[in-house]
C-alpha cells in the first residue's frame, strides 16, 4: 500500500523516538500497576494518614496555644492590667505556647512511633463510606440533570432569544459551540440514599476521631468539628481519579514520597505521552510516503488530532463524552459536506456558493414551525420543502455558473454572500406568524429558533443506545449513511459518470457527446439541495436553526472539511466527505475543551478553528495550480 | 456607431448609473438635510477614500481586487499597539506608526504575493480567504503572544483579570495620535476649494510644459473648467451648503499625494511592467518580465498602502475594534472601488475616488431611508450590507461572463489558445 521510502537519518530520528517511547511506556505501565499493588497502597494510605495527622496537628497546636493565652488573659485581667498589657501578654503567651508545643511535639507525630493500624482501619473506613456517598451523589445529579435538561434548553432559547436581534455588520464569528445546556442544580435536593451515606460518613468521621485523639491529647471535640471539611476534603471529594487523591495527600503531608510515588503519580501521563511519541516515531519513519499521500496539512492534522486525543486523556477530560459529541457532530456536519462532492465531481469546484441551498432548508424548517407541524411528519415536510426550493434556486444558480466556467469560486462566494444577506431583510419582513419564531417585541424573526416543539433532536434520539460511555446517535448516523450510500449509488449511474467526466475533462467529454452544461447544472442542483437537507439535519441536531448571518460560513466549513477529508479542487470521493468531517468535527469537539484545561478561559480553540479551516482552502487552492480548468 | 458606444458606456457604467439612482433615492426617504449630509460625507471620505486607492495597482497589474488588504490593516494595527505601549504622542506616534507599519506591511505582502503566485488566477478568493487566515494568526498574536511571551507594560493596552490585547485600543489618551491628522490644518469648503484648485493648476502648467505635444486648447479648457469649480464653491448658495464641512487639508492632501503616486508609478518602467503583466502573463514572460516578481511588488505596494489607510482610519475614528477593526476592510474598499465603475481588470483614479462618495452616501442614506420606508432601520443596515456583496458579485459575474464571451468570439481564438 505504502512505498517505504526513508533517509538514513529519518531512520535514526524515528528508532531514537521509539526507543525513548518504549522506555516511557514501560515506566508508565509501572506506575500504573503499582497504583493497585500492596506496596502502592500503602504509600498512598501513609501519605493520606500523614496529611490528616498533620492538619489534626495543626488543630492540636492551635488548640493547645489558645488554651495558653486564654490562661495568660484571664491572669492579667484579673490582676487589674489594662488593654494594651492584655494583648501584650496575650501575644506573648502565644508564643511562648508556640515554642513549647513545638518542644513538646504537641502537633508533630512520626508515623513509625505510633501504632498506625486502628487509625489506618478508621481512614479507610471513612474514605469508603465518602466515595459511596459521592458515587451517590453523582448519579442522583445526573438524574436531576436528565430530567430537568428540557427546562435547560428552554432556558438557552429564552436567552438567546433575549441577546436581542445581530447587528448586521456584527455576527461574523459563528456560534460553534453545541449549545451548552447546563442544568441549575441549585433545585437539587439530596436524596434518602444520600442522607443515609451522610450519616455513615459522619459515623464513620466520628470514629476516626476516636483514634485522632489517642494521638493529639489536647484537640477537643470541637475543634475536631470545626476540622472537618479539611479532612474529609483530604480523603475524598466527587469525581476524583487517582491524581487527584494523590495530590491532595501529598500537598498535606509534606511527605516525599520518592521515586516510586513520582512515578505512581505520573503513569498515566507517561505512559500516553509514550504512545504519542511512538505515533511521532512512525510518522517520522513514513514521513515521506504519508506525505505522498496525504499531503502537509492533512499529515498535520491527523497527528494533531492524535495529539489532542492523548492530551484529553492526560487531562483526564472524558474521552466517551468526547466522542459522543464527535460522531454528534460527524452526523449533524456529515450531509452538509457531502454537498460539496457533486459540486466538486461536475466541475464547478468548491461550492462555496452553498448557503444558497441552505436558505431553502432554512424555509423548510420555518414554514413546518408556521404550520404547526411536529415530529417525523414536521421532518419530512421541512425535508421536502427545502428540496423543492433549493432544487429551484439550484437550477437558476446552475444556469448562472455555466456562464461563468472558470471563475466559480470568487462569484460563488459572493453570489452566497449577498443572497444571505438579502434574506436577512426577507427574515425582517416575510410574513410568519408563529409565536416561537417572532421576536416577542418587534419586526421579523429571532436569530436562533428553537426547534423542541417541532424536530430537535429527532434522529439523534432515534434507536441510540450507549457502548462503554459512548452515547451513539443512530438515526442520525443512519441518515447520513444514507445519504452518503444514495450519492454512491448516484456516482455509479450512467448520469453520474457522465457528469463527472464532465467535470475532469470537459472538452473530451464533449467530444464524447455529453452534454456538460446539463451535468453541471445537475451537479450545482445536486449540491444545493442536499445544502437545504443538511442544514435540517443540523438543526435537529444542534436543536436551534440559525438565520441571519449564521448560513454564511458554513460554505467554507464544508469546503475545509471534505478538503481535510483528502478532496483537491477537483476530484473527491465519499471517503473524503466521512474521514475528512470526523477529522474535522474531532479536532474542533477536542481542542475545545483541551484548550480550555490548558489555558482557562481563552478563545484559542476559535482561533485554531479560523486557523486550520482556512488553512486548508488556501492549500487546496495553492495545489490546483491556479490553473482554471475547462 | 454613436449608439453603439453609448450602450457600450452605459453596460460599463451600469453599476454605477444603478449607485447614482439608488443614492437619489434613499436621499429623497432619508430625511436628511443636504448640508448634514455633506459633513458626514466628507468625515467618511477623508478617513476612507486613501485605503480604495490601494487597490488600484493589484487591479491594473491582473490580480484583481485585492482582498488581502486586510492584512495591510492588520499590520498598522500591530504597529499601532506598539507605539501605544511605547508610550509615543501625538503626530510623532503617528508619524513612528506609519513608519513601522512599513517594514511589517512589506513583510506581509511579501509573503501574500508569493502565496497568490501559487494560485494564478484565483487570487481574489485566494486573497479573501488569506484574510480570513491571517485573522487567525492576529488573533493568535493579540491574545497569546502579546502579553505573554512579548510583555505589554502599558495597563491601559491589556485586558484586565486576564492576558491578551484588550478589545478596544483607545487612541485618545494622553496625548495619543487620535485626530492628529485632521487638526494639523483645517479649513472651510469654499477656501479648500481655492487651494486645491491652485495647487491643480500648478500641476497642469507643469505637466503641460514638460510634455511633447504642447496642446494649449486642452490647457486652457481644464483651467477654465478649474476657475469655474473654484468660483462655484464661493457662492453663497454653495457655501451655506457646505456650511458644517472643515476640510482636515492633510488628509485630502495626503490623499491626493497618493492619487499623483498611482498615476507617477504607472509611467515609470515598474508601471509598465505592472500593465503588461496584467494584460497578458504569457506575452510579458516572453519579454523578459519577471511576472512572479513584478506581482509581489504590486501586492507589497498595496499592503503597505492599505497599512496608511486603515491607519488614516483609526487616527480620525480616535479608537478601533482590535480583532474587528480590520475585517471588514477589503469588502468595503472592494466594494467602493466596483461602485465607481472600476472592474476586476481596470481601474483609475477617478473610479476609486468616484465610487468611494458613491458608496458611503448610500452607507450614510441606506439605515435613514429603511428606517423611513419600511419603519425599521435594521432594513437599511442589512440592504447596505447585501448592497456590498451584491456589488461585488454582480461585478465579478458581470466580467466573467464578457471573459467568456470574448473567448467564444473567433477573433479573439488565437488570444486565449494563447493565455491557456
Amino acid at each position: 500500500m505504502l512505498k517505504f521510502r526513508a533517509t538514513k537519518q529519518q531512520l535514526i530520528a524515528s528508532v531514537l523516538i521509539a526507543v525513548l517511547a518504549v522506555a516511557m511506556i514501560g515506566v508508565g505501565l509501572y506506575g500504573l500497576s503499582a497504583r493497585s499493588s500492596q506496596s502502592g497502597l500503602k504509600l498512598l494510605e501513609d501519605m493520606r494518614l500523614q496529611a490528616i495527622l498533620n492538619t489534626a496537628g495543626v488543630g492540636a497546636v492551635e488548640a493547645y496555644v489558645d488554651a495558653e493565652r486564654q490562661a495568660a488573659t484571664q491572669a492579667v485581667r484579673e490582676a487589674g492590667g489594662g488593654m494594651a498589657e492584655i494583648r501584650e501578654a496575650s501575644a506573648k503567651a502565644a508564643e511562648e505556647a508556640a515554642a513549647r508545643a513545638e518542644e513538646m511535639g504537641i502537633g508533630a507525630v512520626d508515623l513509625s512511633e505510633i501504632d498506625t493500624t486502628p487509625l489506618g482501619e478508621a481512614l479507610n473506613e471513612l474514605a469508603a463510606a465518602q466515595q459511596a456517598y459521592y458515587a451517590e451523589e453523582a448519579a442522583a445529579q445526573a438524574l436531576y440533570i436528565e430530567e430537568h435538561a428540557d427546562e435547560a434548553a428552554q432556558a438557552a432559547v429564552d436567552e438567546a432569544a433575549a441577546d436581542g436581534p445581530a447587528d448586521a455588520e456584527g455576527g461574523e464569528e459563528m456560534e460553534m459551540d453545541l449549545a451548552e445546556e447546563t442544568v441549575d442544580l441549585s433545585g437539587f435536593v439530596a436524596t434518602e440514599e444520600m442522607n443515609r451515606l451522610s450519616a455513615v460518613v459522619d459515623e464513620a468521621y466520628l470514629a476516626l476521631c476516636e483514634e485522632i485523639k489517642l494521638v493529639f491529647t489536647a484537640l477537643d471535640d470541637e475543634v475536631l468539628a470545626s476540622l472537618k471539611p479539611t479532612i474529609t476534603g483530604i480523603v475524598a471529594q466527587q469525581g476524583d481519579t487517582f491524581e487527584m487523591q494523590y495530590d491532595r495527600a501529598f500537598q498535606a503531608s509534606g511527605m516525599n514520597p520518592g521515586l516510586t510515588g513520582s512515578i505512581m503519580r505520573q503513569g498515566r501521563t507517561l505512559a500516553i505521552s509514550g504512545v504519542g511519541l511512538l505515533v511521532l516515531a512512525a510518522a517520522v519513519l513514513f514521513y515521506i510516503p504519508l506525505v505522498d499521500k496525504m499531503g502537509v496539512p492533512r499529515l498535520i492534522i491527523g497527528l494533531f488530532f492524535v495529539l489532542l486525543c492523548l492530551l484529553a486523556m492526560i487531562l483526564g477530560l472524558s474521552l466517551p463524552t468526547q466522542l459522543s459529541n464527535t460522531l454528534v457532530r460527524l452526523g449533524m456536519n456529515g450531509v452538509l459536506v457531502l454537498a460539496m462532492l457533486p459540486g466538486i465531481q461536475c466541475g464547478i469546484s468548491l461550492n462555496l456558493g452553498l448557503p444558497i441551498g441552505i436558505i431553502g432548508g432554512l424555509i423548510g424548517g420555518l414554514l413546518c414551525i408556521e404550520f404547526e407541524m411536529s415530529g417525523w411528519l414536521g421532518f419530512a415536510f421541512a425535508i421536502a420543502v427545502g428540496l423543492l426550493i433549493s432544487s429551484v434556486t439550484g437550477l437558476l444558480y446552475g444556469m448562472l455558473l455555466n456562464r461563468l466556467k472558470g471563475d466559480e469560486m470568487s462569484v460563488t462566494t459572493y453570489v452566497g454572500y449577498s443572497v444571505v444577506s438579502l434574506m436577512c431583510i426577507a427574515w425582517l419582513v416575510l410574513p410568519f406568524t408563529s409565536l416561537v419564531m417572532k421576536w416577542p417585541l418587534g419586526n421579523g424573526l429571532r436569530t436562533t429558533i428553537g426547534l423542541q416543539s417541532s424536530y430537535r433532536h429527532l434522529l439523534n434520539d432515534f434507536l441510540s443506545f450507549k457502548v462503554m460511555g459512548v452515547t451513539i446517535p443512530t438515526g442520525l448516523l443512519l441518515f447520513f449513511a444514507l445519504c452518503c450510500y444514495l450519492m454512491w449509488l448516484f456516482m455509479r449511474s450512467k448520469t453520474g459518470i457522465a457528469m463527472s467526466a464532465a467535470g475532469a475533462n470537459p472538452r473530451f467529454a464533449a467530444a464524447t457527446g455529453i452534454n456538460v452544461d446539463r451535468m453541471r447544472i445537475i451537479g450545482t442542483m445536486l449540491s444545493t439541495m442536499l445544502a437545504a437537507v443538511g442544514i435540517i439535519v443540523y438543526g435537529q441536531s444542534y436543536g436551534f436553526m440559525q438565520l441571519y448571518q449564521a448560513p454564511r460560513q458554513m460554505g467554507f466549513l464544508a469546503a475545509s472539511a471534505i478538503l481535510i477529508g483528502g478532496a483537491t479542487t477537483s476530484r473527491a470521493r465519499i471517503s473524503h466527505v466521512i474521514i475528512g468531517t470526523f477529522l474535522f468535527q474531532g479536532v474542533l469537539t477536542l481542542g475545545m475543551p483541551v484548550a480550555n484545561a490548558l489555558v482557562p478561559q481563552s478563545t484559542i480553540s476559535e482561533t485554531l478553528r479560523i486557523l486550520i479551516s482556512n488553512g486548508i482552502i488556501l492549500y487546496a487552492l495553492t495545489k490546483s495550480g491556479g490553473a482554471t480548468r475547462g | 456607431m454613436d449608439k453603439s458606444k453609448l450602450r457600450e458606456g452605459l453596460r460599463n457604467n451600469i453599476v454605477t448609473i444603478m449607485f447614482i439612482v439608488l443614492c437619489a433615492i434613499c436621499m429623497a426617504f432619508s430625511g436628511y438635510t443636504p448640508s448634514y449630509v455633506l459633513y458626514e460625507l466628507f468625515g467618511r471620505l477623508s478617513r476612507n477614500m486613501f485605503i480604495v486607492l490601494s487597490l488600484i495597482i493589484p487591479i491594473v497589474a491582473g490580480m484583481g481586487i485585492n482582498f488581502a488588504i486586510t492584512i495591510g490593516a492588520m499590520a498598522a494595527q500591530i504597529a499601532c499597539i506598539l507605539v501605544l505601549e511605547w508610550g509615543v504622542p501625538g503626530i510623532g506616534g503617528l508619524a513612528l506608526t506609519a513608519l513601522l507599519t512599513v517594514p511589517l506591511a512589506s513583510v506581509f505582502g511579501f509573503f501574500i504575493g508569493k502565496l497568490l503566485n501559487k494560485m494564478k488566477g484565483q487570487e481574489m478568493i485566494g486573497g479573501m480567504i488569506l484574510g480570513y487566515f491571517a485573522n487567525g494568526l492576529y488573533q493568535l498574536l493579540c491574545l497569546f503572544i502579546f502579553d505573554n511571551i512579548i510583555p505589554i507594560n502599558n495597563p491601559n493596552l491589556t485586558i484586565t483579570g486576564s492576558s491578551g490585547i484588550a478589545n478596544t485600543m483607545d487612541l485618545t489618551r494622553d496625548g495619543g495620535m487620535a485626530g492628529t491628522l485632521e487638526r494639523l490644518w483645517r479649513l472651510p469648503a469654499n477656501q479648500a476649494a481655492l487651494v486645491f484648485a491652485a495647487v491643480i493648476a500648478v500641476i497642469l502648467i507643469i505637466s503641460y510644459m514638460r510634455s511633447h505635444r504642447k496642446n494649449a486648447r486642452v490647457l486652457a479648457i481644464q483651467l477654465a473648467a478649474l476657475v469655474i469649480a473654484a468660483a462655484v464653491m464661493q457662492l453663497e448658495a454653495v457655501k451655506s451648503l457646505f456650511s458644517m464641512v472643515q476640510i482636515p487639508m492633510a488628509t485630502f492632501g495626503i490623499v491626493a499625494l497618493l492619487c499623483l503616486m498611482n498615476v507617477a508609478i504607472m509611467r515609470t518602467r515598474l508601471g509598465q511592467q505592472f500593465r503588461a503583466v496584467g494584460q497578458n502573463r504569457v506575452v510579458a514572460n516572453a519579454a523578459g518580465i519577471n511576472v512572479d516578481r513584478v506581482r509581489i511588488i504590486a501586492i507589497v505596494i498595496s499592503t503597505v498602502l492599505a497599512g496608511w489607510g486603515q491607519l488614516i482610519f483609526v487616527q480620525n475614528m480616535g479608537a478601533f475594534q482590535t480583532y474587528g477593526a480590520h475585517e471588514q476592510v477589503g469588502l468595503y474598499a472592494g466594494a467602493a472601488i466596483l461602485v465607481g465603475g472600476a472592474s476586476v481588470v481596470r481601474a483609475t483614479n477617478t473610479q476609486a475616488l468616484i465610487g468611494t462618495v458613491l458608496f458611503h452616501l448610500m452607507f450614510i442614506l441606506a439605515p435613514a431611508a429603511g428606517k423611513n420606508l419600511f419603519g425599521d432601520a435594521a432594513i437599511g443596515e442589512y440592504f447596505r450590507v447585501f448592497i456590498c456583496y451584491g456589488v461585488i458579485a454582480v461585478a465579478l459575474v458581470m466580467h466573467a461572463w464578457s471573459e467568456n464571451a470574448r473567448k467564444k468570439r473567433p477573433e479573439s481564438a488565437l488570444r486565449t489558445d494563447a493565455k491557456a
